[in-house]
């Protein structure tokens, strides 16, 4: 059937995967690479099989079907393969396609396939693409190393020296060195680039990057205008979309925000990412019907996935609580508890199990809960801020007055300076008839904190560190969450190290409360600064 | 019991028999190529309309899947920077053994350093449609001319044919002001190409699509001009 025809060194050697469904592609693709000179040639017919593969060989070339009927699509594939490692960076991954999609031209940068081909698939186009991909791959390949590693100096630096001499691919080039500048924070440099480009001509995804330079210096007047303008001249690229819906949300127009994310879902209808947006979006606006429809899809649609996560199923249990669907609820709660198999979660479901039961009226059983969770709680105050406030109005809403105070008064601890959740506090206290009772505790609990924090603050002042080290390590032991003994914490090591010299001992402690805070806090303003002045002592 | 008739939600079933389709027309076109190579010079002229054929039903399909995107607003228009020699040699190739077969001589006449920013799959649609058309309707020589003319790009598939008749060459220019006169097969192709080329704009200036007779070789001459 078939012959080797002008074989190039370019293609003899190479391990090739082939995944399609279709045994007529299947073989037809595997007749053109073998004329191409491969010899090494496996293939599969759908995730499952490709999956298997790719943990057990490298790959030069993988030509994958986007469709593959039920379980994941290419871009999946590619997705997970990436993500778990099992594909090289000069493996060069082409996706075979019937039609383009959103989700293949403007999906998220990282995961893009190299290139794709639409049917029908013939050898000419093979050949040309097969050629002009594996060029690309390996004029690349420094600047992917430098990207994967997250060096971000070196990988401008080498798109800077490679754009200096003509060559073909400017353009991603272009799109590299901005995206890596945008990562470092350097939003002048990226903004500069996107400036040239678009004098020369209207190119979407440099204006996106001048609506995300906006977004990110706060301007989001001028974001939303150039995220509109983008989407009018190109009515399907996504990226403009899950932009313009975040610049929507920070101006506080939830409406709007939720009816960009819904076209965004339209337009890439099986991401589970942007149908968790658009249902978090919903929950957030009460709009239930919509939350629960897309929590569900988030739910299907991450079952292979690797963006499954819990979230999706503990929030479908509140809009179904809240929309008057306990049965579905409680379903859901105890999918999530076999799901995952995680402390955190499964308490958090059993929180909310109550919460479903006192909704729904049925006294008894969110009586017991209560009973059973105070028990099994305790003092653990290692526990997202939200699940704690949803604990204690459980208590208080089922009359466990004792188990209520004590989950506040550790939420109120390790939050003493965030006001909207002290006010949040006060007021599941107001709703439960206890007037006054909230503020009581909120206003002894915070005093508490602040007193020992000052305290430390004082020693360290006086010169004391060793002291005022072990005041705050022992406050963060009562208060794994709190923010500010955290990162004074790390500021007094950091003093006792630059007088004493390095210590691994207090080194580790400094990481850890940055990194805890990091993780509770992205934007927290103190962090950066502290976080500069431990890596300038590491040094 | 109640016997409502009901009107079935097309958009449904259209991706996956799209799908379908163009697996099957894949194989197929394979199959025609492997085939129709090993015959005789003769026997190659004569099986040549089946590659025609087949050819003409994956137009017609890629068009109507493109118009029905881009009026839906789902179309990604991929505005992307693309090497002319790549592009011209790659949608050549596509038509080469069709062209072998029947005999015809293909001229390719391109300024091969150039780039361009335009959609790739909507172009290499328009290109390789018209090319296909104009290997039906030539005596025995095609040319593909892609050049830059007064800052727009201008590509040219031209053939040594009579030409087109009158009512096309109507066609052709109504189409371009937005109404379309031609049915069936014309009808659709001329409306996609018009459509493509209005889809690509530039700092306020326009893609246009024109048919008329002449041309380097005398035939008929279709002209897509990108800015």
């Amino acid at each position: 059937m078939y012959e080797v025809r002008d074989s190039t060194p370019l293609f003899v050697g190479k391990n090739y995967l082939i995944v399609d469904d279709f045994q007529g592609m299947r073989s037809m693709m595997r007749d053109m690479l073998r004329m191409f000179g491969g010899k090494n040639i496996d293939t599969a017919t759908n995730a499952n099989e490709a999956i298997a593969f790719l943990e057990k060989n490298r790959y030069d070339v993988v030509l994958c079907d986007y469709n593959l009927g039920a379980g994941k699509n290419g871009l999946q594939i590619l997705e997970e393969g990436k993500h778990r490692n099992l594909i090289g960076l000069a493996t060069a991954w082409l996706i075979i396609t019937a039609e383009k999609t959103s989700d293949l031209v403007f999906g998220a940068a990282e995961h893009m396939p190299d290139d794709y081909i639409i049917k029908p698939v013939n050898e000419a186009t093979m050949r040309s693409r097969l050629e002009k991909v594996l060029a690309r791959k390996a004029a690349l390949v420094d600047v992917e190393q430098a990207v994967r590693a997250k060096n971000h100096a070196l990988t401008v630096a080498l798109c800077d020296r490679l754009l200096a001499a003509p060559q073909t691919n400017t353009a991603e080039l272009l799109r590299i060195k901005t995206s890596t500048l945008m990562t470092m924070g350097h939003y002048d440099l990226a903004k500069q680039v996107f400036g040239q480009i678009l004098a020369k001509r209207d190119v979407p995804w440099a204006k996106t990057g001048l609506g995300k330079v906006a977004f990110l210096k706060g301007e989001m007047e001028q974001a939303q205008q150039l995220f509109r303008e983008v989407i009018r001249a190109n009515p399907a690229y996504l990226e403009a979309h899950d932009w313009l819906a975040r610049t929507y949300e920070n101006q506080g127009n939830l409406d709007e925000a939720q009816n960009v994310l819904a076209r965004s879902v339209e337009l890439s209808p099986t991401s589970v990412v942007r149908q968790r947006n658009l249902g978090e979006m919903a929950q957030k606006r009460g709009d239930l019907d919509t939350a629960a429809t897309a929590f569900r899809k988030t739910i299907k649609l991450g079952e292979h996935s690797i963006h499954k996560a819990p979230s999706a199923y503990l929030n479908l249990a509140k809009v179904c609580a809240d929309n008057g669907i306990p049965s579905e609820a409680l379903q859901v709660l105890k999918n999530v508890s076999q799901e995952f198999e995680n402390h955190e979660v499964r308490l958090h479901a059993k929180v909310l199990e109550g919460t479903v039961y006192t909704k729904s009226g049925d006294h008894n059983n969110a009586l017991k809960l209560s009973r059973e969770l105070a028990s099994v709680i305790g003092a653990d105050s290692d526990l997202p801020a939200s699940v704690m406030l949803e604990a204690t109005q459980l208590f208080l809403s089922t009359g466990n007055k004792e188990a209520a105070d004590s989950m506040a008064q550790a939420l109120v601890k390790n939050n003493h300076e965030n006001a909207a959740l002290l006010g949040q506090v006060g007021e599941l206290y107001d709703q439960a008839g206890m007037h006054g009772k909230g503020e009581e505790l909120i206003t002894k609990s915070r005093q508490e904190v602040v007193e020992s924090n000052n305290r430390a603050v004082l020693l360290a002042k006086e010169g004391k560190l060793d002291e005022a080290i072990q005041l705050l390590r022992e406050a963060r032991t009562l208060l794994p969450n709190n923010k500010r003994i955290m990162i004074n914490l790390a500021n007094v090591s950091v003093l006792s190290m630059r007088q004493n010299g390095a210590n691994d001992e207090l080194m580790q402690i400094a990481r850890d409360c940055l990194a805890r805070v990091a993780e509770i806090d992205p934007q927290d303003k103190w962090c950066g600064q502290a976080q500069a002045a431990l890596d300038a002592l590491a040094g | 019991m109640e016997n409502k008739e009901t009107v079935p939600d097309i958009s449904a079933f259209l991706a996956s028999a799209i799908h379908d389709m163009k697996n099957s027309i894949s194989v197929l076109i394979s199959f025609l190529d492997d085939n129709i190579t090993r015959l005789d010079p003769e026997a190659q002229r004569a099986a040549a309309p089946m590659l025609y054929e087949v050819q003409r039903v994956n137009d017609n399909l890629l068009q109507m899947l493109a118009i029905y995107k881009v009026g839906n607003q789902f179309y990604p228009f991929d505005l992307a920077e693309n090497s002319i020699a790549e592009f011209v040699h790659e949608v050549a190739a596509q038509n080469q053994s069709l062209l072998d077969y029947l005999g015809i001589t293909l001229d390719i006449d391109c300024d091969e350093g150039l780039h361009w920013y335009f959609d790739y799959e909507l172009v290499a649609g328009v290109v390789a449609h018209a090319l296909n058309n104009a290997s039906h309707y030539t005596k025995d020589r095609l040319r593909l001319a892609v050049k830059e003319e007064d800052g727009e790009l201008v590509m040219r598939v031209e053939d040594n044919g009579s030409g087109y008749p009158d009512n096309v060459l109507e066609a052709g220019d109504a189409v371009n002001k937005g109404v379309n006169f031609a049915s069936g097969s014309t009808g659709l192709g001329l409306y996609f190409s018009a459509m493509v080329a209005q889809l690509h704009q530039n700092r306020g200036k326009t893609g246009t699509m024109q048919l008329e007779n002449g041309g380097a070789l005398g035939g008929g001459c279709f002209i897509l001009r990108l800015p």
